[in-house]
């Protein structure tokens, strides 16, 4: 099991209290020999489909669920006269490379590059982490690429 | 029994199925699929094993399974829905790293997990009960990332794709390599494998 603090939006640690909530809900059901209400749930993720099946998957997805609530670090809003600054949380809006893009910067578990959600442990996340509206970062290992800083957005809590 | 060797015979399709990534790159004689699953199994084990705190039996079963589905769905590329036909535009194209909107990146992403999910379950319709579960939720968990293995492999798995275009890039001078950087500097944040791709840049360049 990880031991790292695991650093989560306010969406991200939601969503996965929910998850935690759902699954428990459905060991206790099925050890009970019913059928579960989330069964029936229209939003129903494929994910609980194959749980259903299984107690011990169940079972060792709620135990890495209680390890991420139990080091998890709930990513707080910044101060208004902070948010001028690319943080954790921050939606960054870049030119790159001639194209425009837009990150939010999050923590590992919540990293998804192909969502946009860019770690702040890759090396373009920790390389804009401080940077303000306007400044030209510098990624140069072995390719120069700069990330010119075209917005960054906070979300209101 | 011949539910079983029906699903080998299916399966032994990737032998001869070439990535996608290499042929829309034009490179001669490019991997094929099972070639790639190969060398992310060795690399997940091994690099997984230096990390520690991992299974490394179930990293090496999500790394055997992660591409299976790939049997009825082929490969995808991030450049699929706005290839050119105009093999010098094809060209150019390949020298830059595709952006999406955020709506564009949820609809692609949303659709290949259909679309994967879909030739999955197809594949293993037929397995007996256990490993038919079993696969589907070592891919649920490499596509998801529900646990240390996933999440890792998830990266592994790329890292091997990243080594295959530098060697491709020594031999071919070509795929491109701007766009591999652009991509690996925003996706890998994993500490080994960041190691790693330090190691695999000073051995190339």
């Amino acid at each position: 099991m990880e031991e790292k603090k695991f650093y989560l939006t306010k969406e991200g640690l939601a969503k996965i209290k929910k998850e935690h909530e759902d699954l428990k809900a459905l060991k206790l059901a099925k050890t009970a020999g019913e059928i579960p209400k989330i069964w029936h749930s229209e939003d129903l993720n494929p994910e609980y489909l194959s749980f259903q099946e299984d107690l011990s998957f169940l079972e060792v997805r709620i135990a890495e669920l209680e390890n991420i609530l139990r080091n998890a670090e709930l990513i707080k809003p910044l101060p208004k006269n902070k948010q001028s600054i690319v943080s954790l949380g921050a939606k960054v809006l870049v030119q790159v490379d001639g194209q425009t893009d837009e990150f939010t910067i999050v923590g590992s578990l919540e990293a998804n590059p192909s969502l946009g959600k860019i770690s702040n442990e890759s090396p373009v996340g920790k390389a804009l982490l401080g940077h303000r509206v306007g400044e030209e970062v510098l990624v140069s290992s072995p390719i120069r690429t700069i990330y010119k800083i075209r917005k960054i957005k906070y979300q209101t809590s | 029994m011949k539910d079983l060797l029906d699903f080998f015979i299916e399966v032994g399709k990737l032998k001869r199925m070439p990535r996608r990534g290499w042929i829309i790159n034009q490179i001669k004689n490019p991997e094929s699929i099972a070639e790639h699953i190969f060398r992310s199994a060795l690399m997940g084990w091994i690099i997984g094993e230096m990390k520690g705190n991992i299974n490394v039996e179930k990293l090496i079963k999500i790394a055997l399974i992660h591409d299976l589905c790939e049997v009825y769905a082929g490969d995808t590329t991030p450049y699929d829905s706005i290839l050119p036909r105009n093999k010098k535009k094809l060209r150019e194209l390949m020298k830059t790293w595709p952006r999406f909107s955020t709506s564009e990146k949820k609809k692609k992403i949303s659709e290949k997990f259909r679309k994967e999910k879909k030739s999955l379950q197809k594949l293993i319709s037929k397995l007996p009960p256990k490993p038919k579960k079993e696969i589907i939720k070592l891919w649920l968990d490499y596509e998801k990332g529900l646990t240390p293995e996933g999440r890792f492999f998830h990266q592994a798995d790329r890292m091997e794709n990243f080594l295959q275009a530098y060697e491709y890039w020594k031999k071919y001078e070509n795929p491109p390599l701007g766009p591999w950087w652009l991509w690996a500097r925003e996706f890998f944040d994993d500490p080994i494998l960041l190691k790693f791709m330090k190691v695999l840049e000073k051995k190339f360049h």
